[in-house]
């Protein structure tokens, strides 16, 4: 990433099995079960201190104060108030504090910056590399290989789109390449699993979509014949790419029964294009559960909010639209502090985040659960508060046994911003993708005002 | 092991006669490093002969191209093969590879990192007798041509033509290297269909809008994505009939629709064959979905051809001596709208292809004059890419011609390096939400300094190279800034004896009336508004700091909006306009000399000399934190000096130490200086050092500060106040080798002197030729164009330096008009 030399490296040793493929989709791997990845990331910054345990001893409350680098075992501990649902899920949380991202764009809203480490704003030119979840769909192939959900914002920020479209969303596939997200539970629900619909408008979609492709690939495929080298490649990898779309159409279709017994299961006000965001958010944790539990893919990505998503349905204000813009910017709503507005939407997160996590845990696989084999991140997207200026970027993170790395249950702060030890989201994200194959030895943009510290590479305290 | 090695050989085929055989080529120069012991670079060649034919094809190719790009043996080994040696391998194994049409050369040689190894010497010799053509093709479409294309999908002309489409992803990619980028040697991919499967889809569904209002489908103001209001106007007949009949279309109607489509998106008719393929599909998916939908596939088949991507240039008629032929005139139309433009063909040429006018080279040349000639067709931003806030970029008559020359330098790649804006001391921006940054702003202003030297279109490469004319924070036009500057002026002259300055606020509001027609020029038009006193302070405060002081204040001054965005003169080395400074850092004036802004502009800059000198170049040749002498050496060699120097070898872990007693020169001599590295960085080095007369911001400096914590002598005062470092004298001398001209070959003492030389060198002017050519064929140039590039070389002598001529010579060579087929399989 940072050199021709680094590059070639990487690719030799991590993507090289992609390359020798026709190129759009990996083919799965057999035996194991896959490795799983949910990123959840949030708007209007997750401030650091309302993620510290209530219980620290005083000495460890003046270190979290100096942030000074320190760990505790969460199961000694009781979580923040707001994040209760998850008391079950302790022995395999962690709450990550102290990375910083600073090389991202920072401020109110980042669009790829905390996937991808890079400063990302509305020009794809800024789009210097696939995102990390794109990275980690590379390792864990799949038929669909990654699915993005997002609830847009209508009130500033990005991605300035239809939210109950197909629009621009936060990860990108490669340089100049943004992903797209769906919108609402419906547009995802009709796009993802319209092969086993039966109502009859979303059959005769699938159908003509068939043949069409069908018919591309006939058209094409014969132009490459008297061609050869460059010349042929000019036609031949098109053709083969839409070949390779209809091979993943076959595949799903082979998977239709099991696809079937996975369509979301929802209450009909979730597939509404008028729906409060609550609902958004819950109607997206199923399509999130049943695209992971059916196969259709390995990773998911979920902006559960952003600068600028209106929310409705928030608990005791379920009927004010909150403008979470407005509440970064300290605005209370009806007898609710801007803090508290702030706590009761984290608080719906983690409610969330723990169905997610008990539906895994419930889902029988390997002789264990789908969640042994499962990695949920929650973060910020721009860093530690409204206005972040990205010296600080918590996590939580919740991961089963059979996940690569040695931090589940605990507390850990890293060194701060500037000092000995300090580590970035790259350093982070590194981390994880060395942890699961991708050899790369730094993954991200470096910081330029911490040029005197050595940030490459993983935090090797973490591999397990 | 002769007897083995004369088995493989003959396997493959039997030797032509040598004066060394293959054989005992391999094992004096090649098995010492590459047998069973050693394996290097995990390749063995002692044991072809147990190898499937396929895996020995590719060894071979492996030994054609290190013996093409004469990199095997290592330049490290004492036993080299002599040159009719090394010639005559090189010739046996190539025969061997094309006789099984198994070479792979020739596509690598396509690629524009390898455009300089062909022999510039012979290039220009005159001794090369083949006729210039280019091989027949498939182009892709560049990012602009592409968006220009769904616009002609559309019929939109003129100011309806869209610069972006809501529901478009652009799914061309350039690479961001300097250097000529949009080569004909990019490949469709899965990447791209997935972007046009979603293109196709929201563009087919525009298309179809009308008609569907039409039928009741929609209603007028109803759009199926509230964000998405965009229209395109009308639906085009042929498809408005089959979306409003209640009953199936006729197959006559059929035909219509598919034709229309046709029409809309490659601009030509179907083939029967075409037509036969589609009619079915539009059949089968009209009774699947019903008409609109029906339809809607068949829209969106035509929208997935690969041709829609391409452009295709396979020349056309009878072949001549030389086997080859001449464009069609309607590919010819393409060539020559793409080249001049991005495009389809204009009225004009469309018709001249169709009347048969567009076959010979005058017909050619009178096209491509009466293109060049228009100053308005085509008048547009150069790049819309660096627009943000406050900035527009600069308008031009051809900006594909202007591209040329942002791609050649390079310069635009500034907005791509991210710097800690405090090493700055505030005047380094980096680009953010709707805002280009510093970086923006210089690559516009280096814009206009190449536009303002092809205006003048005499001299153009010396002048690109020497010029001190530069533009900086022109914001308006020398007229109009001249217009604002007298306005102040007035207002200075009429109220700097007042006594304004003991209550601001309170001069206004009680002299308002008395002054109301001098007020207008600073936009205070109410005594009582509540921002007059401060605005009437800061401006008056602006001027008592510039008129008071004898200069002239810079025509936007800080306290505009977003004026944090115009601090950054000292990047020119400029004095600093009068308050400026980044956020929170404005309005403190101190008694230093501020810039006496020059209204009229391109002004001459002192220390500068040059596009390579300017601010954009050095920023885009530039790290995070320091300068990039070997990246601007190997520009210099490459795109100047028509050289090659290899990429660093996969073994090599390219890094310069840290060591914070020493400047960037020496330390990078430290690691340079071992033979095997030398040997390339001599190419670099000794020409990009002379560079360090500027820091890695652009600003022009003799010493260069330490960066590092106990370096600091004094601490930047607030958020972006850079420290002091301890500094070392600069040395910025180095060596120029390569111009062929002894006279200019030798020691230079800095950068200016470098430029000063290159700019009087002929290899220079034919090394930048030779990049446009690329830029105008798409592809390296090959031997066999070397008329064309002789050609082009004597049209801008000729023409004191016209680069028009230049473009005008090549859009009328053997390269652009002729096209040659490909050996192909079996041929």
């Amino acid at each position: 990433m940072n050199s021709r030399r680094k590059f070639l490296k990487q690719s030799m040793l991590g993507a090289g099995s992609m390359a020798l493929g026709s190129g759009l989709f990996a083919k799965s791997t057999q035996g194991n079960p896959p490795k799983r990845f949910i990123f959840i990331h949030k708007g209007n910054g997750l401030f650091p201190d309302a993620l510290v345990p209530p219980t620290l001893s005083e000495e460890e409350l003046a270190m979290e104060k100096r942030k000074d680098a320190f760990q505790v075992e969460l199961k000694n501990h009781d979580l923040p108030d707001w994040m209760g649902a998850l008391n079950e899920h302790k022995e395999s949380m962690t709450i990550l504090q102290g990375l910083s991202g600073k090389m991202c764009t920072t401020g109110h809203h980042t669009w790829q910056s905390s996937l991808g480490v890079y400063k990302a704003n509305e020009r794809l030119s800024s789009i210097k590399w696939a995102t990390v979840d794109f990275e980690l769909a590379k390792l864990n192939p799949s038929p669909l290989e990654h699915i993005e959900l997002a609830c847009f914002p209508s009130g500033g920020g990005n991605s300035r789109g239809n939210i109950n479209g197909i629009e621009k969303g936060f990860s990108a596939r490669g340089p100049q390449q943004p992903n797209y997200a769906f919108g609402s539970p419906k547009v995802a629900m009709q796009e993802l699993f319209k092969s086993v619909l039966s109502d009859k408008d979303s059959q005769v979609q699938y159908q003509l979509e068939r043949r069409l492709l069908e018919f591309a690939a006939k058209n094409e495929g014969g132009l490459s014949e008297e061609l050869r080298g460059l010349e042929k490649a000019k036609v031949k990898n098109y053709a083969d790419s839409i070949d390779d779309i209809r091979e993943r159409n076959r595949k799903m279709d082979a998977m239709a029964d099991v696809i079937r017994r996975h369509v979301p299961k929802l209450d009909e006000k979730y597939f509404s294009d008028d729906l409060s965001t609550i609902d958004r958010q819950i109607g997206h944790g199923e399509i999130l559960l049943s695209s992971l539990i059916s196969g259709m893919t390995n990773v998911v990505t979920l902006t559960i909010d952003e600068l600028g998503t209106r929310y409705t349905g928030i608990k005791d204000i379920e009927n004010e639209n909150v403008n979470l813009h407005d509440v970064g910017h300290n605005k209370s709503v009806g007898k609710f502090e801007a803090v508290e507005v702030r706590e009761k939407v984290r608080r719906h997160h983690m409610a969330l985040v723990n169905r997610v996590v008990t539906r895994l845990k419930e889902t029988p696989e390997d002789g264990g659960t789908m969640f042994d084999n499962t990695m949920l991140l929650y973060f910020p997207d721009n860093g530690e508060t409204h206005h972040s200026k990205g010296t600080e970027w918590p996590f939580v993170v919740l991961a089963g046994n059979k996940v690569k790395l040695d931090i589940a249950g605990k507390y850990l702060r890293l060194p701060h911003y500037g000092k000995e030890g300090h580590k970035t989201l790259g350093n982070w994200y590194t981390t994880i993708l060395n942890a699961y194959g991708n050899p790369i030895e730094h993954y991200g943009a470096i910081d330029t005002g911490l040029t005197d510290m050595d940030q490459q590479g993983p935090i090797k305290g973490f591999f397990g | 092991m002769k007897k083995r090695w004369g088995i493989i050989f003959t396997a493959l085929s039997l030797a032509p006669a040598m004066a060394i055989e293959p054989e005992v080529f391999l094992e004096n120069y090649c098995h010492s490093c590459h047998d069973e012991w050693e394996q290097k670079g995990d390749l063995r060649l002692d044991q072809l002969d147990a190898l499937p034919l396929e895996v020995r094809l590719d060894v071979f190719n492996k030994v054609q191209e290190q013996l093409y790009f004469g990199q095997m043996p290592p330049k490290k080994k004492k036993k080299q093969p002599s040159v009719s040696e090394r010639k005559e391998m090189l010739v046996w194994v190539a025969g061997e590879l094309k006789k099984r049409n198994a070479s792979t050369l020739e596509d690598k040689l396509r690629y524009p990192d390898y455009g300089n190894y062909v022999d510039h010497e012979k290039l220009f010799s005159g001794e090369i007798k083949e006729k210039p053509f280019t091989p027949s093709r498939r182009w892709l479409v560049s990012p602009q041509i592409f968006i220009e294309r769904v616009n002609a999908v559309f019929g939109l002309e003129g100011k309806e033509r869209q610069r972006t489409f809501y529901g478009v992803t652009v799914p061309i990619i350039l690479p961001d290297h300097a250097g000529v980028r949009y080569y004909d040697t990019t490949t469709l991919d899965g990447g791209h269909l997935l972007t046009m499967l979603t293109n196709a889809d929201w563009i087919s569904r525009k298309q179809l809008r009308e008609a569907r209002v039409k039928n009741g489908e929609l209603k007028a103001n109803e759009f199926e994505n509230p964000k998405d209001k965009w229209r395109p106007g009308n639906t085009p007949e042929a498809f408005s009939v089959i979306v409003t009949q209640k009953s199936a279309p006729s197959e006559t109607e059929m035909a219509s629709a598919i034709h229309a489509q046709y029409q809309c998106v490659l601009q030509r008719q179907a083939s029967e064959e075409e037509l036969k393929n589609h009619l079915a599909l539009l059949k089968e998916s009209i009774a699947l979905g019903g008409n609109t939908e029906g339809l809607r596939q068949m829209l969106v088949s035509v929208l997935l051809k690969s041709e829609f991507m391409y452009r295709l240039e396979f020349g056309d008629g009878e072949l001549d001596q030389e086997g080859r032929r001449k464009l069609s005139p309607r590919e010819a139309s393409y060539a020559i709208a793409y080249a001049l433009s991005d495009r389809n063909p204009d009225e004009a040429l469309v018709k001249a292809a169709e009347e048969g006018r567009l076959n010979t080279r005058e017909d050619y040349r009178r096209e491509v004059l009466r293109l060049l000639k228009d100053e308005k067709a085509f008048l547009g931003e150069v790049d819309p890419t660096v627009n943000g806030l406050h900035l527009r970029s600069h308008k031009v008559s051809h900006p594909k011609i202007n591209r040329f020359f942002r791609e050649f330098f390079g310069y635009p790649n500034s907005t791509k390096v991210f710097k800690d804006t405090a090493r700055s001391g505030g005047a380094f921006m980096n680009s953010s939400r709707g805002y280009s940054g510093t970086a923006g702003w210089v690559t516009n202003e280096a814009d206009k300094v190449v536009d303002w030297v092809l205006k003048e279109d005499q001299d153009v490469f010396e002048k690109l190279l020497t010029t001190d004319d530069f533009f900086v924070l022109h914001r308006h036009n020398n007229e109009e800034g001249a217009k604002i500057i007298a306005s102040w002026k007035a207002v200075w002259e009429a109220l700097k004896d007042t006594g304004w300055e003991d209550d601001p606020k309170k001069f206004v509001v009680e002299n308002f009336e008395r002054y109301r027609e001098v007020l207008k020029a600073i936009k205070i038009t109410k005594a009582d508004d509540k921002r007059t006193g401060r605005d009437f302070q800061r401006f008056m405060q602006y001027f008592k700091v510039t008129f008071g002081r004898g200069i002239t204040p810079a025509t936007s001054p800080w306290f505009y909006h977003g004026g944090q965005k115009f601090s950054y003169a000292e990047v020119y080395s400029l004095p600093k306009s009068a308050g400026s400074g980044p956020i929170g850092g404005n309005g403190k004036y101190t008694d230093q000399d501020y810039w006496d802004f020059p209204t009229a502009q391109p002004f001459q800059v002192r220390n500068r000399k040059g596009i390579l000198t300017h601010p954009a170049w050095l920023v885009a040749h530039s790290q995070n934190t320091e300068t990039d002498p070997v990246r601007r050496g190997r520009w210099v060699r490459e795109k100047l000096l028509a050289g090659y120097v290899p990429d660093v070898p996969i073994t090599v872990d390219a890094q310069i130490p840290e060591d914070h007693h020493r400047t960037l020169r020496e330390r990078l001599d430290g690691v340079t200086s071992k033979e095997e590295c030398w040997k390339c960085h001599v190419q670099m080095n000794p020409l990009g050092l002379t560079f360090e007369v500027f820091d890695d911001f652009g600003r022009y400096r003799l010493h260069e500060s330490l960066e590092h914590p106990e370096n600091v002598l004094k601490k930047g005062e607030g958020k972006f106040g850079a420290h002091t470092y301890k500094t070392k004298p600069l040395n910025s001398a180095g060596f120029l080798e390569g111009t062929g001209d002894t006279a200019l070959d030798g020691e230079v003492k800095d950068a200016f002197e470098l430029i000063d030389r290159l700019a009087k060198s002929r290899r220079v002017q034919q090394s930048i030729i030779r990049h446009a050519f690329r830029y105008f064929m798409g592809r390296n140039e090959m031997l066999s164009d070397s008329q064309t590039l002789i050609d082009a070389e004597a049209a801008y002598v000729k023409s004191g330096g016209s680069f028009k001529m230049v473009v005008l010579s090549l859009l009328t060579s053997d390269s652009f008009i002729y096209r040659k087929k490909p050996i192909q399989r079996n041929e």
